[in-house]
């Protein structure tokens, strides 16, 4: 086999690339040759994403909004101000929104027309998000999609399914789980699971602690 | 326009899957995909509505039958072609030469 | 043509590109205002989902003035707008079957909608 698999760690040797793997290195070589992109500006983009932005950020807005009422009160007045204290701004979360969770209201989020999401705080999202099935039903079905993620939802229980249509980037602020008092931020966002802060989940429940 | 992609409240296409502990990408191409189609968009000769009504138009059965970072490339394309940064024939040029390259 | 470079990712990515128009621009709606999406079919692009349209909402929030893409999209200018947060009920969209309660929330720039006239 000829050199140039720099980036191919993953692919077996012995196959032939693909159509679509072709077309990915056509358009990557003839981009560079012509000084359109930076090689190694892709591969810090690429960093940023796989390893540096995440649901951890999410988690982190989460569990000081459960520990800080007064946070909490920012985060619902001015999502994109109380984020920004974090540093979680940015690309796809420009204008973001907090849906707070209560025991009558559940929140979720979906892009019916392609994959709109909250990059700085979520990462990237999911196939499944992005997928037809969730983007077909999740406005037509919430609470058949619900079910399907383990979650039932009694019927005085409104669900509101936000499709983000628009550049405004949506957050579910989950219910904290019952027997968590006295735990710290961090301890809190080890709870937030990225599902529930779209809304197609629960936060986890405290683990029993050895006394 | 009304696209396949405006998929709000269609039937027939089953349960949602999602995969336990899923990587960022599935694979190398998806990560150069992804990467290739944020630098390309920093050069200024669309803005993100752009990219997203180029994505609309490819052809109904191949959005369907194809995943995420397919739509990512084939909008890619277009909207490199369309504005004249590249030729169709430069890259289906080079897709011969890297297959040809592969072969050996 | 700008290139980006590595060393300038990571700020980049952090400053994004907000599509919020700082110009004032007459809201034609305001909360709790009931609105109806216009049955209008663009063959351009459009962020006005085809399940919405001529169905009755209520709106929720209004988000400020944003980018209009049906017009961005066709490099034909900004066009900046009130987005509003449009409130449907489940039962608006889908029809008697659908849950009594639930309610879909779809954010639609002023361009596409109409008041309400009533009952």
């Amino acid at each position: 086999m000829s050199g140039g698999h720099e980036h191919d760690h993953d692919d077996r040797h012995t196959a032939p690339l693909s159509d679509t793997q072709l077309r990915v290195k056509a358009l990557e070589s003839l981009l560079t040759e012509k000084g359109l992109v930076d090689a190694r500006a892709l591969d810090e983009l690429i960093d940023l994403y796989e390893t540096k932005v995440g649901p951890r950020n999410g988690a982190r807005v989460v569990a000081r909004a459960w520990a800080d009422p007064a946070y909490k009160k920012r985060l619902l007045e001015n999502a994109s101000a109380a984020i920004a204290e974090f540093g979680f701004t940015g690309r796809q979360g420009e204008d973001m929104v907090v849906l707070e969770n209560t025991p009558r209201v559940r929140n979720m989020v979906v892009c019916t027309l392609c994959s709109c999401y909250p990059w700085p705080v979520l990462g990237l999202p999911p196939v499944w998000y992005k997928s037809p099935p969730y983007r077909s039903r999740a406005v037509l079905d919430p609470r058949g999609v619900l079910k399907e993620f383990g979650v039932d939802v009694g019927d005085d229980v409104e669900v509101r399914v936000w499709d983000s249509t628009a550049e405004v980037r949506y957050l579910v602020l989950p219910e904290r789980p019952p027997g968590t008092e006295g735990m710290n931020e961090d301890e809190l966002a080890e709870l937030v699971t990225r599902d529930a802060m779209i809304g197609v989940g629960q936060a986890r429940a405290p683990e029993r602690r050895v006394p | 326009m009304n696209g396949v992609h405006d998929m709000g409240g269609m039937h027939g296409f089953g349960p949602v899957v999602a995969e336990a502990h899923e990587p960022v990408f599935h694979a190398e191409w998806e990560r150069r995909a992804f990467a290739l189609t944020l630098a390309a968009g920093f050069l200024g000769e669309w803005n993100i509505d752009m990219s997203r009504f180029a994505r609309e138009q490819m052809p109904p059965a191949a959005y369907l039958a194809s995943s995420y970072y397919e739509h990512w490339l084939w909008g890619l394309e277009h909207l490199l072609v369309e504005r004249g940064l590249l030729t169709r024939g430069e890259v289906e040029a080079r897709v011969t030469a890297l297959a040809a390259r592969e072969a050996r | 043509m700008r290139v980006l470079r590595a060393a300038d990712v990571g700020r980049v990515i952090l400053k994004g590109g907000s599509a919020r128009v700082h110009e004032p621009r007459a809201a034609k709606f305001r909360p709790g205002d009931r609105v109806v999406a216009r049955n209008v079919h663009p063959v351009g692009h459009t962020r006005l989902p085809r399940y919405v349209r001529g169905r009755r909402g209520t709106v929720d929030r209004d988000h400020g003035v944003f980018v209009f893409p049906d017009t961005h999209a066709l490099g034909q200018g900004k066009t900046p707008q009130h987005v509003y947060s449009v409130r449907f009920t489940a039962r608006e969209l889908w029809g008697p079957a659908a849950s009594p309660r639930d309610a879909i929330y779809v954010d639609l720039w002023d361009d596409y909608l109409d008041p309400d006239p009533g009952p």
